[in-house]
C-alpha cells in the first residue's frame, strides 16, 4: 500500500499542474487558430503546417538576429504568409481547403528539413547557444514553495494564450465584428444578403489564424524549448484541430480540450518513466473527443427528432 | 466540379518539375543530370526498379483505400491507423500460428488483418451514417488510438523481448516471395493490383457498387429510391479499411518480416494525396502513386550522384500537391480566355 501511495505522490503533485499548461499551450495556439477559421467555416488543417514553418523562421531569425522579438515578429509574418497562400488557393483558386492543408503540412516539413541542411548544415535538428530564447516569468513569492512551482517560471507565451482564449471568447461572442463572423459560418447565403462580404472574411480570419499559427510556432521553437527539431510539431496541430472539435469552435472549451490533451501528455510520461504502459493514457484525450463528438451529436439528432415531432 | 483530364495532370507534373528545375539550377546543380539520375535511379537495374515497387504497392493500396471510402461520401483519413492495425494483425497471425502451409498461411493473415482494420474502419462509418459524426476529425483522432494500442501491444503482449519494439518474426509460411532481388519487391505487387481491378470491378460493374456509388453522389435519393444509404455507408468504409489494412499487412510480410512500432512515416498520407489528386478517380489512383513512387525512389539516387538532396524531391512532390489542388488556377485563366475569345466572336 505504501508503494500506491508513493507511486501517486511521485505522479500527482504540484508540478503535474505545470507540466499539463506547458504541454497545452503550443496545442492551445493551434485551437484558437482553428476556431477563429471554423467559425467562419473553414477546416484549418494546415495548421500544423504553418506551425512548423514559423518554428522554424523564428528559430533562424532569433540565432542570426540574436533577438527573440525579431524571431516573433519573423514567425507571425511567415505564419501570416503561408495562410495568405492557403486563403488564395482556397478561396481564388477553388483548392479544396483539406488538400491545400496536407499540401502545406507536407511542403512544411520536406521544406524546412532542407532548408536546415542548408542554412546550418545539419539534419534532424538545430541547436545553439546563440538561440535567444523567449524570457520567463519570475515574481518573489518569499520563498514559499508550493507558490513558486505553480506560478514562477512560465514562458511568456504561455499565460498569453490563457488571456487570449478570453479575448478571443469576447471578441467572437460580444462584438459586432464576432456576431457577422460567426455569420458567415453558420449561413454564409444570409450573411452575403446581409452585406457582408463572406470572401473577404474567409480571407481575413486566415491570415489572424495565420499569426496564431505564427505564436503557436515561435513558442514552440523559443519558449517551449530551444531548438529547431524536423516535424517539431509531431501532431500538435492536428491536436489543436481535435481541441477545436472538443470544444465545438467555442474559445473556451477548446482551451479545456487542450488542457486535457496537456494532462494526458504528462501523465503519461510520468507513468512512462514508472515503467508502466503509458499508451492507454496517451489515448484517453482521442478517445474522450470522439465520445463527446458523438455525445453532442447525438443530442443533436434527439433534439431535431423531438422537434419534429412536436410540429 | 472539374473531372481530371490527363491533359492537367500531365501539365502540373511538367509544371512542377519545371519548378523543381529552376530550385535546383539556382542551387547550383545541372538540373538535366539531376533529373538523368533522378529517373536512372528509379528505372534502371533490378534494385531500383524493385525500390519503386516496394513504395508503390502500399501508396496505391492506401490512395485506393481514400478512393473507396470518397466513393460513399465518406473522408477516410483514418488509412494510416488501419495500416497499423492490419500490419499488427498480419504479424501476430504470421507469428502465431505455425506448421501451416503457405497457401493457407499467406490468405489467412491476410484476411486476419483486413477483419481487424475493417472493423475498425466501421467505426467511423457508423458514427457518420447514424449520426452525422464529422468523420474527418473522428478518423484523424482515431489514427492516434489505433497507433498508440499497437505501440502497446508490441511493447507488451505481443513483444519479442530484442532491443528494439517488435513483434516476433513471422514465419516462413507467411511471408510474400520476394522479386527482383536484392530489392524488397514482392508478390503483394500482384496482390495489389489484383486488388485494384476488383475493387473497380465491384464498384463499376456491380448492383452492389452501383448502390454504393449511388449513395455517395446523393444519399436523399438513395433512399427514397429504396437503397439503404446507412448501410452502404458503412459497407464502403469497411472496405475501405480492410484495403488500408491490407496494405499494412503486406508491408510486414513482404518488406520487413515483423511489426515494428511506429514503422510508417505516413505513408496513407501520401497515399491520400494521391487519391486526392487524382479526385478519387480509381483509374487514376495507380499512374499517380507510381509517380510519386518513382519520384521518391529516385531521390535517392540523385542524391548519391549529384549531390542535390533529396529533401529538394519531397518539396517538389509537396508543391506539385498543391498545384494539382488548385484547379481553379488554369481554369480561371481558361475562363477568362474563353470570355475574351467569345468576346471577340460577338
Amino acid at each position: 500500500m505504501d508503494g500506491l501511495n508513493e507511486i501517486l505522490s511521485l505522479v500527482f503533485n504540484a508540478t503535474l499542474v505545470r507540466s499539463t499548461i506547458r504541454a497545452a499551450t503550443p496545442i492551445l495556439y493551434a485551437t484558437l487558430a482553428c476556431v477563429l477559421t471554423q467559425q467562419a467555416n473553414i477546416l484549418n488543417i494546415g495548421i500544423e503546417g504553418i506551425m512548423i514553418f514559423a518554428a522554424f523562421a523564428a528559430v533562424t531569425t532569433s540565432y542570426f538576429a540574436g533577438s527573440w522579438v525579431l524571431g516573433l515578429l519573423a514567425a507571425i509574418i511567415t505564419g501570416v504568409v503561408v495562410a495568405a497562400f492557403m486563403a488564395f488557393a482556397h478561396l481564388k483558386a477553388k483548392a479544396d481547403i483539406f488538400v491545400v492543408g496536407m499540401g502545406v503540412n507536407m511542403l512544411a516539413i520536406a521544406m524546412t528539413r532542407f532548408l536546415l541542411q542548408r542554412t546550418f548544415g545539419v539534419s534532424g535538428s538545430f541547436h545553439h547557444n546563440d538561440i535567444v530564447p523567449m524570457p520567463r516569468l519570475n515574481f518573489d513569492f518569499g520563498g514559499n514553495a508550493l507558490l513558486d512551482t505553480l506560478f514562477n517560471d512560465y514562458s511568456l507565451f504561455e499565460p498569453v494564450g490563457i488571456v487570449l482564449v478570453f479575448v478571443l471568447a469576447f471578441i467572437l461572442y460580444k462584438t459586432v465584428w464576432g456576431l457577422r463572423l460567426r455569420s458567415v459560418g453558420l449561413n454564409p447565403l444570409a450573411a452575403e444578403t446581409a452585406g457582408i462580404n463572406v470572401t473577404f472574411r474567409k480571407f481575413e480570419v486566415m491570415l489572424y489564424s495565420g499569426v496564431l499559427g505564427g505564436i503557436a510556432g515561435a513558442h514552440l521553437s523559443l519558449g517551449y524549448s530551444r531548438m529547431f527539431v524536423e516535424n517539431m510539431t509531431n501532431g500538435r496541430g492536428f491536436m489543436g484541430v481535435a481541441a477545436m472539435f472538443f470544444g465545438g469552435a467555442n474559445p473556451f472549451w477548446g482551451w479545456i480540450g487542450c488542457l486535457i490533451f496537456g494532462f494526458a501528455d504528462s501523465l503519461g510520461s510520468r507513468l512512462q518513466s514508472l515503467g508502466l504502459p503509458s499508451q492507454f493514457i496517451l489515448m484517453i484525450p482521442y478517445v474522450v473527443t470522439v465520445v463527446v463528438l458523438t455525445l453532442a451529436m447525438m443530442r443533436k439528432k434527439r433534439a431535431e427528432t423531438a422537434r419534429k415531432s412536436a410540429i | 466540379m472539374y473531372k481530371t483530364s490527363w491533359g492537367s495532370t500531365l501539365m502540373t507534373i511538367i509544371l512542377s518539375l519545371a519548378l523543381g528545375a529552376g530550385a535546383i539550377l539556382l542551387l547550383g546543380y545541372d538540373p538535366i543530370e539531376a533529373y538523368y539520375q533522378l529517373f536512372r535511379g528509379a528505372f534502371v537495374g533490378k534494385f531500383n526498379i524493385g525500390g519503386v515497387m516496394e513504395r508503390f504497392v502500399p501508396l496505391m493500396l492506401t490512395a485506393l483505400a481514400f478512393a473507396v471510402s470518397a466513393k460513399v461520401a465518406v473522408f477516410n483519413v483514418g488509412v494510416e491507423g488501419e495500416l497499423y492495425l492490419g500490419a499488427i494483425a498480419a504479424a501476430w497471425a504470421g507469428y502465431a500460428f505455425t506448421g501451416l502451409h503457405p497457401l493457407v498461411h499467406i490468405p489467412l493473415c491476410f484476411a486476419v488483418a483486413m477483419v481487424a482494420s475493417g472493423a475498425w474502419g466501421a467505426i467511423p462509418g457508423v458514427l457518420k451514417a447514424y449520426w452525422k459524426v464529422n468523420e474527418v476529425c473522428v478518423t484523424i483522432l482515431m489514427n492516434y488510438v489505433a497507433i498508440y494500442f499497437t505501440s502497446y501491444l508490441v511493447g507488451n503482449p505481443f513483444s519479442a523481448r530484442a532491443s528494439i519494439p517488435r513483434t516476433p518474426t513471422i514465419e516462413e509460411s507467411a511471408r510474400l516471395l520476394r522479386i527482383l532481388r536484392p530489392s524488397r519487391a514482392n508478390i503483394g505487387i500482384f496482390v495489389a493490383l489484383g486488388v485494384l481491378v476488383l475493387v473497380w470491378w465491384m464498384l463499376y460493374h456491380t448492383n452492389w457498387g452501383y448502390k454504393l456509388r449511388h449513395v455517395g453522389q446523393n444519399p436523399s435519393f438513395s433512399e427514397y429510391v429504396g437503397i439503404p444509404p446507412k448501410k452502404a455507408m458503412i459497407w464502403g468504409m469497411i472496405l475501405s479499411g480492410a484495403i488500408g489494412g491490407l496494405a499494412g499487412a503486406i508491408e510486414v510480410m513482404g518488406i520487413h518480416g515483423h511489426f515494428l512500432d511506429n514503422f510508417s512515416p505516413g505513408i496513407a498520407f501520401d497515399g491520400m494525396l494521391a487519391s486526392l489528386i487524382a479526385k478519387n478517380d480509381i483509374r487514376m489512383v495507380p499512374v499517380l502513386s507510381l509517380f510519386l513512387a518513382v519520384l521518391k525512389t529516385g531521390a535517392l539516387g540523385m542524391e548519391r550522384f549529384t549531390g542535390v538532396p533529396k529533401t529538394l524531391i519531397d518539396t517538389i512532390i509537396a508543391v506539385f500537391i498543391l498545384l494539382a489542388a488548385m484547379e481553379g488556377l488554369f481554369a480561371y485563366s481558361r475562363r477568362r480566355s474563353a470570355r475574351s475569345s467569345g468576346e471577340e466572336a460577338a
